[in-house]
């Protein structure tokens, strides 16, 4: 892994804990699953321009994975249904 | 399609998944750590077209198309469950 990506990990990381917080949530405090998340996140963005969840199928358009970008429409659906957003 | 070898055999095993997606790799790791040989297909890495037909594959069988998703001869499973996961493989 290279600094650069590391960084910008990192950089997200904090983003998005603030955000989060702000909103009322929190991120995982399982720092190993969430800083793989944000990995996932980072690679989306570097390779659409949005961060696409990691963990659906982006179409690698904005307009059609408008649903799909961090935090996405179906958050809420997974937290309550799993716990966590996946 | 990418081979991973493993002690253990349980026949055709195949795991779709995306390379960006934290359980989908946790899915892996808990395959590699059981020593269970399986298959795995990255889709977001796939061509459009063979991602499109793993994509009707897996909604055809499970409902709708997320991953991780896991085929096996006794049963599948969709997203990170290893103690459903482990009972599935008898391991």
């Amino acid at each position: 892994m290279n600094a650069p990506f590391e960084d910008e990990v990192e950089r997200l990381y904090e983003q998005l804990e603030r955000e989060a917080g702000e909103g009322g949530y929190y991120l995982n405090p399982d720092r190993e699953v969430t800083r793989a998340l944000v990995e996932g996140l980072v690679t989306n963005r570097r390779r659409y321009g949005y961060v696409a969840c990691p963990c659906r199928r982006a179409a690698g358009g904005r307009q059609q994975d408008l649903d799909i970008i961090c935090p996405c429409d179906y958050r809420d659906a997974d937290l309550n249904d799993y716990g966590a957003c996946y | 399609m990418e081979h991973v070898t493993g002690s253990v055999d349980r026949g055709k095993v195949v795991l779709y998944a995306l390379s960006t997606c934290v359980w989908c790799r946790k899915t892996r790791q808990l395959l590699e750590q059981l020593g269970v040989a399986y298959e795995y297909e990255y889709v977001d890495l796939a061509a459009p077209d063979r991602a499109d037909e793993i994509d009707r594959t897996v909604a055809k069988l499970m409902g709708r198309a997320s991953y991780p998703t896991l085929l096996t001869p006794r049963g599948n499973i969709q997203g990170y469950r290893p103690e459903e996961i482990k009972a599935l493989l008898n391991v």
